[in-house]
C-alpha cells in the first residue's frame, strides 16, 4: 500500500471512520502478527501484542506524524510492545516456542515445522535487539534504510547490528546441529 | 587469517541486494582470491535464504473481530480520567469485581435451587483461573469466525473441575447452549472478566448462556468421576443455530 493510501486512511480514521481503520487492520494484521510471533515465540502472546498494537494505533492515530511512513510507525509500536512483553514474560515464566500448523502436506509440514522450530529457537536465543533487526529484514522484508527509519538509528548501525545478529544466529544453529 | 570488516560488510550487502556496482566489482575481486571469503559468502547466503523461507503464519481468524469490537467503544466513551475511572482501571479492583460478579452469580444460582450445595467448594480459587489460564491444562479448544460470533472456546481441567473458558465477540445477542454427555457432571459455577450482562441458566446436562458484545467468561463443571465426556456447544441467534462445535475431555490415566 502506498504512503498516499495510508495517509488517506489515517485522515479518515482521525475523522472517526471505523471502516478506514478496518482497511488498515486488514492490510497490516498479518505482518504485525508475524513480527510479534517471531519476537515472542508464542502464538497466544503474539495475538495479545497484535491487539495491543492496533488499539494503540487507534487511540493515538491523531499523533501519527504524516512525514513518516505509516508502516514504520506501526512496526515500531509492534517491536516496542513485543520487547515490553518479553520483559513481563521474563518476570513470570520461561519463554516457549511453538511449531505452527499452516496446512501443508505431512512431509512438507514436518520439514517446514522443523525449520521453523529450529529458526525460532535460534531467534529466541539471541538478544532482543538483534532479533528485532532479523525480524525487520527477513520477516517484514525491510531495507537497511527502512530499518533505520523504524528503529531511528543510522544505517551504519543497522548494518553492524544485522551482521552481528546473523553471525550469532549461525553460531546457535551450528551449535544445536540444526544447520 | 580473519576477513577484513570491509569485506564482511560487502558480503552482507551483496546478499541483501544492497551493493553498488563498484563495491560489487571489489567484492568479486576479493572472493576470487579468498577461499575463506567464498565459504563465508556461501554460509551467509544459505542462512539468509533459510530466514527468508520461514513461512508466514495466518493470524487467528477471530482476531480481527476482537480488535474491531474493542476499538468501537474507545471513540464513543469520553476520554476523561476522573478519579472513579482511574480507580476502576486498577487491576486489583478489576479482579475483585470479577470475583464479586462470579460469587453473586453463583450464589444467585445456588439460591434458585438449580444446583447442589456441594458444588461450591472452590469457586473463589477458580475465578483466578481465567485470569491466569496457563496454570491449568487445556484438553481441547476451538476457534471460529462467523459473522454473528467469533472467538475461542477452550476446555480446561483443574483437578476434578472442567472449565469452559470462552473468549467471544458477538455482533448480536446470542444464546449459547453447552450440553455435556455425561450426566454425572454438574454445573459448579461461573465467572467473567471485566464485563457484565451475561445471562445464565442451567438444567441437568446443559448450561445456557446469553451474551452480546465482547465477553470473557468461564463455566465450571464438576467431574468428580473423572470420566470421558464431550461438550457440545451450540450458538443460536433468534433460535437458529449459527455455529456448532464439540470439545472433548479424556482423562489422563
Amino acid at each position: 500500500m502506498s504512503k498516499t493510501d495510508d495517509t488517506n486512511l489515517i485522515e479518515r480514521c482521525i475523522g472517526g471512520d471505523r471502516k478506514a481503520f478496518e482497511i488498515l487492520l486488514v492490510q497490516y494484521e498479518r505482518p504485525v502478527f508475524n513480527a510479534a510471533f517471531r519476537m515472542l515465540g508464542s502464538r497466544d502472546d503474539a495475538m495479545d501484542v497484535t491487539q495491543t498494537v492496533f488499539l494503540k494505533v487507534f487511540e493515538n492515530i491523531d499523533q501519527y506524524d504524516p512525514s513518516r511512513r505509516f508502516f514504520s510507525w506501526i512496526y515500531r509500536i509492534t517491536l516496542n510492545e513485543s520487547i515490553n512483553w518479553l520483559g513481563k514474560a521474563k518476570r513470570l515464566q520461561p519463554l516457549k516456542s511453538e511449531v505452527v500448523d499452516d496446512g501443508k502436506s505431512l512431509e512438507q509440514e514436518i520439514d517446514s515445522a522443523n525449520l521453523s522450530k529450529d529458526v525460532q529457537a535460534a531467534l529466541m536465543a539471541i538478544n532482543p535487539d538483534q532479533r528485532t533487526v532479523i525480524v525487520l529484514k527477513h520477516i517484514l522484508g525491510c531495507s537497511y534504510g527502512e530499518i533505520g527509519e523504524i528503529l531511528e538509528i543510522p544505517e551504519k548501525t543497522v548494518k553492524s547490528r544485522l551482521y552481528s545478529a546473523r553471525q550469532q544466529l549461525k553460531d546457535v544453529l551450528t551449535r544445536t546441529g540444526a544447520y | 587469517m580473519a576477513i577484513l570488516q570491509k569485506y564482511l560488510d560487502l558480503i552482507n550487502a551483496d546478499i541483501d541486494g544492497e551493493i553498488g556496482d563498484s563495491d560489487r566489482a571489489e567484492l568479486q575481486a576479493f572472493l576470487a582470491e579468498s577461499a575463506q571469503g567464498r565459504a563465508l559468502h556461501q554460509e551467509l547466503a544459505l542462512l539468509c535464504s533459510t530466514l527468508d523461507d520461514v513461512d508466514t503464519i495466518d493470524p487467528p481468524p477471530h482476531m480481527r473481530h476482537m480488535i474491531m469490537n474493542a476499538v468501537k467503544p474507545i471513540r464513543a466513551i469520553p476520554q476523561s480520567q476522573g478519579y472513579l475511572k482511574k480507580l476502576f482501571a486498577m487491576p486489583a479492583l478489576t479482579h475483585a469485581i470479577t470475583f464479586a460478579v462470579g460469587v453473586v452469580l453463583t450464589l444467585s444460582l445456588l439460591s434458585s435451587g438449580q444446583i447442589s450445595t456441594r458444588a461450591f467448594d472452590d469457586v473463589t480459587g477458580l475465578v483466578g483461573t481465567i485470569a491466569e489460564p496457563i496454570s491449568v491444562g487445556v484438553s481441547s479448544a476451538v476457534s471460529f469466525d462467523k459473522p454473528e460470533v467469533a472467538g475461542k472456546v477452550s476446555l480446561r481441567r483443574s483437578g476434578a473441575m472442567l472449565i469452559l473458558d470462552m473468549d467471544l465477540v458477538a455482533t448480536a445477542p446470542i444464546e449459547i447452549e453447552a450440553d455435556y454427555t455425561d450426566r454425572t457432571i454438574w454445573f459448579n459455577g461461573f465467572a467473567q472478566l471485566e464485563s457484565t450482562g451475561t445471562r445464565i441458566s442451567t438444567e441437568t446436562g446443559r448450561v445456557r448462556l446469553g451474551i452480546e458484545g465482547k465477553r470473557r467468561f468461564a463455566v465450571y463443571l464438576q467431574n468428580k468421576a473423572e470420566r470421558d465426556t464431550t461438550i457440545n456447544l451450540r450458538f443460536l441467534v433468534d433460535g437458529k443455530v449459527v455455529h456448532e462445535a464439540n470439545l472433548d475431555y479424556t482423562p489422563t490415566r
